[in-house]
Parts: C-alpha cells; sequence; structure tokens
C-alpha cells in the first residue's frame, strides 16, 4: 500500500467545493450578459440564480477564514510573499510544463508559484466583483448611470481575468500529464491526501518539512 | 423600405395628452396613480406603463415678458445609433425595417442594461432595485400599426397635428421648413432629431435650445458602451480562444513528452 500524506484539512476541501460550485453558477447565470443565449435566460431567472450564487461565492472564503483563521491566514500570506523562489519557478516553467522536464523544477513549498498567483488574482479581482456588483445591485437607482456602466466594464475585466485563471487552475488540476502522475493531483481536493511519491516531486520543499516532524 | 418618422411641433401642442390616452388605450396599459406635485404635468415619468408622457417647462417670455408653456414629447426617439441595441446582451432590442427601435418580450431578461444607456433615460423596468425577475417596457412606434401602413395611435388621435407620421426624409424637409418660419418670432428655433445620434425617428421642431426643452445637446451613445462592447468583449473572447489553443498545445507538447520519456525508460 503506498503512503500518503495529507495536504488539505475536510474544512478547506468542504470550501473549495463550496466557492467552486458557487463560481459555476455565477458563470452559467452571468455568461448571458455577455454571450447572446437567446430565449435561454428569459424571464430573469439567471438574475436570481447569479445572485444567490454570489451571497454564497462571498460567504464562503469568510466563512472559511473565520472556521479556519490559523490555515487561512497562513495561505494569505504565502500568497502575498514573492522571492527569488518565485523568479526560478518561473524561469523553469517552459522546460517543466512542456518538455516535461522534472529535474528543471526546483522543489517547491507546499504552494508553488503558479497556485499563489491563482490566489493573488482571485485575492486582487474579488473585491471588484463584490463591489461592482453591490453597486449594480443596490445602487443603480440612487448613484449616475456611469457608475452602472463602467460597473459592467469592471465586472468583465474580473470576469474574464478570473475565468481564464480558472481554466488553467482546471487544467493543471485534473489534465496536465504531469499532475496525473504518482496518484495525481486530484485527490488532494477529494479525500485531501496525494502520494508521499506526488508530494516528493511536486511540493519537495514542503514535503521535507512534513517528513521531519 | 423607405424608413419613417413621427415628427413633433411643439408650437402647434396644446399638451391636451390625447397621445398619452390613446398610447394607453391601444397597447391596454394599466393608469398609474400618482400625487400631484404642483404641475399639470402627470405622471412625474415614463414607466413600464406609460410610454409616452408630455413634459411641462416654464419659462420667463424674452417676448412677451411674461411665461412661456413649454410642451415637450417624452418617449422613445427611436435613435439610429441606438446605445439600447447596442448593448442588449440577448438581442431582445432590434431595428425594425421601418427604422423604429421594437423589442422581442420574451427574449428580454430585464437586465436594465438599456435603461442605464440610454441617452434619453427612455426604458423603463417593472419595480426598483430589490425586483430581481423583470421586463423592459418602451414605446416601440405602434410597430403593428406602422408596418400595416397606419400611423402610430398617438399621431392618429392628435387634434392640432403637433404629431405627424411619413417617410423621414420628408418629415425632415417639413420640420426644417417649419424651423425657418419661427425663426424670426424664435431665434433658438431648432430641428432636434435631423442629426442626433445618426438621426433620430422622432424628431422635434423646438422653439428653445434642447436644455430647456430638458433634453440632451449632442446626445450620444455612452462611451462605456462602446468600450465594454466593442472593446472588451472582443479581448475577452480573443484571449480565452489563445487560452484554449494555449492549454491544448501545451497538452499534446506535454503527452508527447511524456510519453517518449516513459517509454525510454521501460526500454532500459
Amino acid at each position: 500500500m503506498e503512503q500518503r500524506v495529507q495536504k488539505y484539512t475536510k474544512v478547506a476541501r468542504i470550501f473549495h467545493w463550496v466557492h467552486t460550485a458557487a463560481f459555476i453558477l455565477l458563470v452559467i447565470t452571468g455568461i448571458f450578459l455577455y454571450v447572446n443565449a437567446g430565449l435561454v435566460a428569459q424571464d430573469s431567472w439567471s438574475r436570481l440564480v447569479h445572485r444567490i450564487a454570489a451571497v454564497i461565492f462571498v460567504l464562503a472564503p469568510l466563512m472559511q477564514l473565520i472556521a479556519n483563521t490559523r490555515t487561512a491566514t497562513a495561505s494569505l500570506k504565502t500568497a502575498l510573499t514573492w522571492g527569488k523562489d518565485d523568479l526560478d519557478w518561473v524561469m523553469a516553467m517552459p522546460r517543466y510544463y512542456f518538455l516535461v522536464d522534472e529535474e528543471s523544477m526546483p522543489p517547491q513549498d507546499e504552494m508553488n508559484t503558479g497556485q499563489k498567483l491563482w490566489y493573488f488574482i482571485l485575492l486582487v479581482f474579488s473585491p471588484i466583483f463584490v463591489i461592482t456588483g453591490i453597486l449594480m445591485w443596490f445602487f443603480k437607482d440612487i448613484l449616475p448611470s456611469g457608475v452602472f456602466q463602467w460597473s459592467i466594464f469592471f465586472h468583465d475585466v474580473a470576469f474574464i481575468v478570473v475565468f481564464l485563471m480558472f481554466l488553467v487552475h482546471v487544467y493543471l488540476g485534473v489534465i496536465h500529464p504531469l499532475m496525473r502522475q504518482h496518484g495525481g493531483s486530484f485527490s488532494a481536493m477529494v479525500d485531501g491526501t496525494v502520494t508521499e511519491d506526488y508530494a516528493k516531486s511536486h511540493h519537495g520543499k514542503w514535503y521535507q518539512r512534513i517528513a521531519k516532524k | 423600405m423607405a424608413e419613417k418618422a413621427i415628427l413633433f411641433d411643439s408650437t402647434k401642442c396644446t399638451a391636451c395628452r390625447g397621445c398619452m390616452v390613446a398610447c394607453k388605450q391601444w397597447w391596454g396599459l394599466e393608469g398609474e396613480k400618482t400625487q400631484n406635485f404642483g404641475s399639470y404635468e402627470n405622471p412625474p415619468d415614463l414607466t413600464y406603463n406609460t410610454w409616452i408622457k408630455m413634459k411641462f417647462t416654464e419659462i420667463e417670455s424674452k417676448r412677451t415678458g411674461g411665461v412661456d408653456w413649454l410642451f415637450t414629447r417624452r418617449s422613445c426617439m427611436h435613435c439610429t445609433d441606438a446605445a439600447c441595441v447596442k448593448v442588449c446582451p440577448s438581442g431582445a432590442l432590434y431595428h425594425a425595417p421601418l427604422g423604429n427601435v421594437a423589442y422581442n418580450n420574451d427574449l428580454c431578461t430585464g437586465c436594465g442594461y438599456c435603461a442605464e444607456f440610454c441617452p434619453f433615460n427612455v426604458p423603463k423596468l417593472q419595480g426598483g432595485a430589490a425586483t430581481v425577475i423583470r421586463k423592459m417596457n418602451k414605446c416601440i412606434m405602434c410597430i403593428d400599426r406602422i408596418s400595416n401602413n397606419q400611423e402610430p395611435s398617438c399621431v392618429k388621435t392628435c387634434p392640432t397635428d403637433a404629431l405627424v407620421f411619413g417617410a423621414r426624409q420628408n418629415l425632415v424637409n417639413t420640420g426644417k421648413e417649419r424651423v425657418q418660419e419661427l425663426k424670426s418670432t424664435y431665434p433658438n428655433a431648432y430641428l432636434y432629431g435631423e442629426k442626433e445620434l445618426g438621426g433620430l425617428h422622432v424628431m422635434y421642431v423646438l422653439t428653445q435650445l434642447p436644455q430647456v426643452h430638458a433634453l440632451p445637446t449632442n446626445p450620444e451613445v455612452p462611451v462605456t458602451a462602446i468600450a465594454w462592447k466593442d472593446v472588451l468583449k472582443p479581448a475577452g473572447y480573443a484571449l480565452a480562444g489563445l487560452a484554449v489553443i494555449g492549454l491544448g498545445l501545451n497538452y499534446l507538447a506535454a503527452r508527447a513528452n511524456a510519453n517518449a520519456k516513459a517509454e525510454s525508460k521501460s526500454k532500459h
């Protein structure tokens, strides 16, 4: 039986999937304002679902912060700390992801630079979603129409950036060949564990640290 | 088909508001319960059920020394460069062959972008901020009547011919002639809608500057509509396309290299 190590707690996984579900609902119900979908969104059902999903999308990370303050703040700190290791990751990235040259990539911590970038982008763009969304939802009758118009614009800027990163996130999480070897990365978000081989090869720095304990 | 238009001559309007009644009657729109706000003008603004109203403006008259009472039609202007049509995400709003701006009620998702981008603040939705399930309503220039060679109901009922309906080009000429006649009495007389927004399909003969009639001078499609629809949206499609192609190429390259590695390993 291969050895497995715990990467994500149950609480973290539950919030991850609640957040994901809310995000996917938001994309589906928001895309009708971007892509002409004809009759699909008639009678405003998408407006209703979008608002319900938006509340979940905002509450889930806030609740996680309360439920799991120590881990969440540690991840926050990691995502906001950038250094030479990240530059090394960027330099190694093309060989690593295209040529599948594992030796080219220096040992990574629990979150590698790509994961930090995804976290960072969510930290920056989620407030843009929330602020412009609140302006359009509650304040359109009070504020000048220019505010609403620019809110649409920046809501969509945030959508484009976050949705593209979401595609990359899903691709690297479950599709890229490197992420499927040694038991793969997906199990980390299912039962919370990865194999020791996976931890060694993908998060060497982190593995060394937890192996000592 | 030659484009049609309505010409409103404010100097001939007596504010009988027959147009407002005829519109409600033809379209079966409910009346409004309103409160007196110190004017004969009523209701205060266009609503979901009020597609046309007459605006009353009192100004000091330089001509008589007394008061001039201006009556201005307030309804959809049926712009050629219609911001509402441009931003409508579901394609519910469209230009009909006669040039008027109509909409398909079934396609309306209630997003309200038309209301927020219209330079004349015409489209109206049911309810306020909290109402999520809603539809838009506005004047569609009696599309059913005009496509059967009848005048719109407001024009049909107008007793003083302050409203006339006809081929747009003819009405531009009529309006210009009328403005020339009025110039001696009203130096600011102006044909509003001849050139505004690529040409409106409801044109006004005005005696005063547009802003005195509570009309925007040089109305424009908001720059935000262009930034969103013509710049950001295509950019989004392009980036999404590039991302999918990029990830696809990465997958093909990575898989080929991974397979090659596995093969060379198994040989040893």
